[in-house]
């Protein structure tokens, strides 16, 4: 029982990182229908910038994580600027082409910070609570709060404010948004931008729970991917409740498979896929044939 | 279309080529492309991944090699010949590694570095054999010396060396006797595990946990509170610099206060920054290098090494700096020759090194000890015990 | 010309070997291995649309399987390689059933996965060698010729390589590459026109496996070592990279990718990171700049010089006349071909239809009109299959056919054409027509491999129909041509043309009149009725009442998904309802014959297809 209920705790936590990169990936999903497969370099990207602003240039924590939020957004930007001709024509091509992009991040992550990488003293250095037994790390709830934070305001931006409906306005119906006056390529490029925020605050928060290097957003990548479509692509309620799903999962199958784990983890995953397609919370976007 | 004509033409000029060409040499290949010649610079070949997962490794590897090889030219080469150190990326990847085999047997290089992926080494063997390129890699895998290639060298020892020596310390000098073992099912971990598990059975001792995990995964909770349940005096980690640290910082953080051991990957700096220095406090491990601070010798080349990288050594560095080493020396003996005559100086080379005595037997393995150093103060401290 | 480049290329491939070192010949080895996958991910994904991630995956089951049954179970080679080949392409029929269930983006991270899970499995089991991998496989044997000479090996890739490419073009020109490039455009429209799109899938997925698996073998045999990182998710999109540089819908294009980048990376090997920032800038500048890739350039620069110079030589294209159909032979003029019974339909709760009922009888033209909303295109999406039905049965010609497959149906006698125009925007004008005049089964593939020659003859059969029928509808000047460069009323005649092409029995035409001119609407009329002289019975939903009053025989008007009228024309007109549901929306009178984009309320017609697609 300690055993489950402590797997639960690290499964939670990771769980929490996995979260806000599927949301990454669902708020550009759910606005222009595009899957963009180089959102795991870009958490990479994020977590360099962010250790490296908190660490080389000694800003506080949450400053370095903000810098590096701005940094990722110009390069979602640019991602997106680069694709905007293929946007609405082939689905396939625009995933293929952030592939190209993810596999150019990383080889320009190993140009300059070098292949080998660091690891990110954590900010929180308070010991972990102790409750019945089970260890919570203090940084892990700090992760979980900001997750929940991030959570909420992204709800309320796409609900209360003015660019936030427009943008909702083109995940439902892009001719009718253009019709009544809403730009839809600066509404895609936002998404994108806020995608790549997503993507360097799970980065920057990431960082002090494993190691830095050029390779680590490959699994963050398609396990944050598995985890928005786990949820129902597209929702962020979904995503949320696929990363916590997914990082549960993730650890349980660590635990009862061992060396076996991620066969069985992905297993799982394509039946589920093939069972409820739409995920628990449902496809949110209206598919653009 | 072309007319008939001009088409049959071209056709019957095509073919007469082809017969003449065929003629020319009757089966492709025979002439074998690779004769190194006496003078010029002497081609020596480092294989190791300079990309991908693995590239920290390839990249300290490198440095060593380099180290090594510029001193020696510095010093006047081989016979008044400098020696042409080329880097090659594998990868990490072992067909990538038979096509550089392939390639650096075809381009004359008479002796190949690296690489530190025993995988790719395993291999790149055979055709190095083939090609009678002498290879000295730092990979420790036990499979290696069970190849017993006349052509293939460990700069290092192999798993079961360095599992002997912790195992004996950790049982016989410490008299601890409930271990649990945590590694992963990469190589490197594989081959720990297995070493360690063979140790201590000789020990009589039965490990009390045995988890495997994946050379990817992030957290390790079930695995570690299963562990901390066990209630172990000592954990022994099997996996690279960086999933060690995490294991260490993570069994911390559950309240685990076991004694870790392993490898030389936790001597390491990633390993030491991964797990955060309170956490590595007192980790035992089992190296042939401790650290630039043991003699006269390693002080020398870890000055040498800051000098040149700006950076400081660790032990995959002072392992390839060794087997590098080597190779100088037995090109002395040969003058600069290569193939057999090249093996067999290697095997014959004794060489006071920073990782001891090598002196290799008939499996390739030079060096058959390690030590055992102990993490404090974020330090790898040499343990004189037994 | 074209006829010599096969034989130099098999001269220049005899010669190769001759030109070069031991090194070059190994790296020419690995590239051929490259270049067998990339016709199998070429298959899967250029041709038929199925993103495939697990590429990889069967190029490992291929060489783990030969390396395992050699050296564990002491197989002979040759043995162990056929054996290795079944096991690929019985792996590639597991990965074949998501792509039922889900495609695109979904399809791609489910193969993904389960390229990841065997990597994990042959890291764990102990049967593959572990993380290790397994070593010294045996040389494969060959009457006494020396194999372990990659010289020699070379010669074996090289015929087999042959074989494999002339396969995959022969798959690709004939009817069943045609069918998977239908169905790649639009799975919808294709599964209309009868095609199998669940056994196309398994197909496809089948090919690309059985090319993974003989990949694997030749690498098994060639560097008789074994790794999982060799089969890792980085060397996959190494892959992909390929296929999209040299042109993923071109076989040849995959080819000269595959061995292109195989001999780049081979010459950057020492500047890896820079290579790696190569292929991924040169792969995002071709998805912008050149979709098509390498393969497509010609084409692209052959059209952009052609547009500097003014366009084609030949005079210009017209569309022709219509020729009309004779009159039917009478097959059975009474009888009812269509019956649907209290049908009703609900999406998350939003009621389309309610309790519809109708008959359609034999020879009949039958006018379904309603205001937008109406649930007219939901019922037509019923009847073809696209839905099912959540009450109620639909009959045609007295047999059950409530929730059959669209392919079924088509099968059975159904056409249709959309809306919104659903024509296959890469396929040519005539190979739009011939996917539909093809009425062969999928299950008839295993001629492809047992008698080739019966597949030719059958093409060529189908290309004379195929343009007879387009002289009927005046499009011979335009089979050459991609459906989007021509005009929206030659686009809407080469729908009809490609649901007559089916020979069907009963014709559901969607707004067929919507974006035509006043003639075109007029010749409309009279095509319509010719095809209902043929013999086949036709509903039309429209708008323009004007067409409707004049060509229709029975008139059933729907509101809010429900029937609130039903009988000839003059009848229905004068019914208070009717009268009243147009009132009420009055756009309806005036808007009626320009109202091109009108979006009649079910854009579920184009509900998630590419994702949550049933299996049909």
């Amino acid at each position: 029982m300690q055993v489950f209920l402590q797997t639960l705790i690290g499964g939670i936590s990771f769980g929490a990182v996995y979260a806000l990169v599927a949301m990454g990936f669902s708020i550009v999903y759910r606005t222009m229908g595009l899957v963009n497969f180089a959102h795991g370099s870009v958490v990479m990207i994020g977590a360099y910038a962010a250790s490296t602003f908190y660490m080389a240039s000694r800003l506080p924590f949450p400053v370095a994580i903000v810098v590096a939020i701005v940094v990722t957004g110009l390069i979602g930007l640019i991602i997106e600027r680069v694709l905007r001709p293929l946007e609405g024509r082939d689905f396939d091509l625009m995933l293929i082409g952030t592939i190209g992009f993810g596999t150019v991040l990383e080889a320009l992550a190993i140009l300059i910070w070098g292949a080998t990488g660091h690891a990110v003293p954590s900010p929180v250095t308070a010991a972990p609570l102790d409750v019945l037994g089970i260890k919570i790390r203090t940084y892990s709830l700090l992760v979980i709060a900001v997750a929940t934070v991030a959570t909420v305001l992204l709800a309320l931006f796409l609900q209360r404010t003015k660019k936030g409906a427009a943008m909702q306005a083109v995940a439902m119906d892009p001719q009718a948004a253009t019709a009544v006056g809403i730009h839809v390529g600066r509404s895609n490029a936002m998404a994108f931008a806020i995608g790549a925020g997503l993507a360097a605050l799970a980065g920057g928060l990431v960082g002090p729970m494993l190691y830095v290097s050029p390779v680590m957003g490959g699994s963050l990548g398609i396990k944050g991917f598995a985890a928005a479509i786990f949820g129902g692509f597209g929702s962020i309620p979904g995503a949320i409740v696929g990363g916590m799903a997914f990082g549960i999962l993730d650890s349980v199958a660590a635990g009862a498979f061992q060396g076996y784990s991620e066969l069985i983890v992905f297993l799982v995953f394509a039946v589920a896929v093939m069972i409820r397609p739409t995920g628990i919370f449902g496809e949110r976007t209206v598919n653009r044939a | 279309m072309f007319p008939r004509k001009l088409h049959r033409t071209i056709t019957a000029a095509a073919a007469v080529t082809a017969l003449a060409t065929l003629a020319a040499c009757a089966a492709p290949g025979e002439s074998t492309g690779g004769t190194a010649d006496a003078t010029g610079p002497i081609k020596i070949a480092n294989v190791n991944a300079q990309s991908g997962q693995l590239s920290p490794l390839g990249k300290w590897e490198n440095k060593g090699v380099k180290l090594a090889i510029d001193a020696a030219n510095k010093a006047g080469g081989i016979n008044g010949r400098q020696i042409q150190l080329d880097l090659f990326d594998n990868q990490g990847d072992p067909t990538v590694g038979t096509n550089l085999a392939r390639k650096i047997a075809s381009e004359g290089y008479i002796a190949m570095l690296g690489t530190s992926e025993s995988a790719v080494t395993l291999a790149m063997a055979p055709i190095l054999k083939d090609a009678k390129i002498p290879n000295i890699t730092s990979g420790q895998s036990p499979k290696l010396a069970a190849l017993k290639s006349p052509f293939l060298f460990l700069n290092a020892p192999t798993s079961v060396t360095y599992d002997e020596t912790l195992a004996k310390y950790l049982v016989d000098t410490k008299g601890y006797k409930k271990i649990a073992l945590i590694t992963n099912n990469g190589t490197y971990g594989a081959g720990e595990r297995d070493a360690f598990l063979a140790s201590l059975k000789t020990r009589g001792i039965t490990p009390l946990g045995d988890e495997v995990v994946t050379p990817d995964q992030k957290d390790f909770s079930a695995s570690l509170t299963t562990i901390r349940q066990q209630e172990p005096e000592v954990l022994f980690i099997g996996a690279e610099e960086v999933e060690s640290g995490l294991i260490a910082k993570q069994a911390r953080e559950l309240g685990l206060k076991a004694v870790f051991a392993g490898g030389a990957p936790m001597g390491t700096e990633p390993y030491l920054t991964t797990a955060g220095q309170e956490n590595a406090e007192g980790s035992v491990v089992s190296s042939p290098y401790l650290s630039n601070d043991t003699d006269d010798a390693s002080r020398t080349f870890a000055a040498a090494y800051q000098t040149a990288f700006g950076e400081e050594a660790e032990v995959h560095g002072a392992k390839a700096y060794d087997g590098a080493r080597i190779l100088v020396e037995a090109l002395k003996q040969t003058g600069g020759e290569g193939g057999q005559k090249l093996a067999d100086a290697i095997r014959a080379t004794k060489l006071d090194g920073l990782l001891g005595d090598f002196a290799y037997d008939e499996s390739g393995v030079g060096i058959h000890a390690t030590q055992i150093g102990l993490v404090t103060s974020g330090k790898l401290v040499p343990q004189t015990a037994s | 010309m074209k006829r010599l480049v096969v034989p130099l290329l098999a001269i220049a491939a005899w010669l190769l070997p001759y030109g070069l070192d031991p090194y070059a010949i190994h790296v020419v080895d690995v590239a051929i291995i490259f270049a067998l996958l990339g016709i199998g991910l070429g298959l899967v994904m250029g041709v038929a649309g199925q993103i495939n991630l697990a590429q990889v995956a069967f190029f490992g089951i291929g060489a783990y399987t030969c390396a395992i049954l050699t050296t564990r179970a002491g197989l002979g080679f040759w043995v162990a390689a056929a054996l290795a080949v079944l096991a690929a392409v019985a792996i590639g029929l597991v990965v074949s059933i998501p792509a039922l269930r889900v495609q695109s983006h979904y399809l791609g991270i489910v193969t993904l996965g389960l390229a990841l899970a065997f990597i994990n499995w042959t890291t764990n089991a102990a049967l593959a060698g572990k993380s290790e991998g397994i070593s010294d496989l045996p040389v494969p044997p060959l009457f006494g010729v020396d194999l372990s000479s990659e010289y020699l090996f070379y010669y074996v890739e090289i015929v087999v390589f042959a074989i494999a490419l002339a396969f995959a073009l022969f798959v690709v020109r004939s009817p069943l590459g045609r069918r998977m490039r239908a169905m790649r455009d639009d799975s919808l429209a294709a599964g209309a026109l009868g095609a199998e799109i669940p056994l196309l899938r398994i197909t496809a997925f089948v090919l690309s496996g059985l090319y993974g698996g003989v990949a694997g073998v030749l690498y098994a045999g060639l560097i008789r070592y074994i790794a999982p990182e060799t089969f890792s998710i980085a060397n996959m999109f190494l892959l992909l990279a390929m296929v999209i540089i040299g042109g993923r819908q071109s076989i040849v294009g995959c080819v000269i990718g595959a061995v292109a980048l195989s001999l780049i990376r081979e010459v950057l090997v020492d500047f890896s990171v820079y290579a790696q920032l190569g292929y991924g800038t040169v792969v995002v500048l071709m998805v912008v700049f050149a979709p098509t890739g390498l393969a497509g350039l010609p084409v692209r620069l052959r059209a952009r010089l052609r547009g500097r110079t003014g366009g084609d030589r030949r005079g210009p294209a017209e569309l022709r006349p219509f020729t009309p159909y004779g009159e039917a032979p009478s097959g059975d003029p009474t009888g009812v071909v269509l019956e649907i019974r209290a049908v009703g339909m609900r999406f998350k709760g939003l009621r389309a239809l309610d309790d519809v009922s109708l008959e359609v009888g034999a020879g009949e033209i039958r006018g379904v009109v309603g205001p937008n909303g109406s649930g007219k295109t939901t019922l037509f999406n019923i009847i073809s299959g696209f839905y099912t039905a959540s009450s109620g049965r639909v009959v045609l010609r007295g047999t059950d056919v409530t929730g059959a497959a669209p392919y079924r149906l088509a099968q059975l006698g159904v056409a249709r054409t959309f809306q919104n125009l659903r024509l296959f925007g890469d396929l040519t004008v005539r190979e739009n027509v011939l996917v539909a005049l093809d009425r062969t089964r999928t299950s008839w593939i295993w001629r492809y491999v047992a008698l080739p020659w019966t597949v030719v003859r059958q093409d060529r059969a189908l290309s004379a129909q195929a343009d007879e029928l387009l002289d009927r509808y005046g499009l011979t000047d335009f089979a050459g041509a991609r459906p989007q460069s021509l005009p929206y009323g030659i686009q809407r005649r080469i729908e009809i043309a490609r649901a007559m092409a089916m020979s069907p029995r009963l014709l559901l035409l969607d707004e067929p009149a919507a974006g035509l001119n006043g003639e075109e609407v007029r010749l409309l009329g009279e095509m319509v009725r010719s095809l209902r002289d043929s013999g086949v019975t036709v509903v039309i939903i429209e708008h323009n009442m004007g067409l409707v009053m004049s060509l229709c025989d029975q008139v059933t008007v729907l509101s809010s998904g429900r029937v609130i009228a039903d009988g000839p024309p003059a009848a229905v007109a004068v019914v208070p309802e009717v009268i009243e549901a147009y009132l009420g929306d009055s756009t309806y009178m005036s808007h009626e014959s320009q109202d091109t984009t009108s979006r009649d309320a079910t854009s579920q017609d184009t509900t998630s297809q590419d994702t949550t697609e049933a299996a049909r």
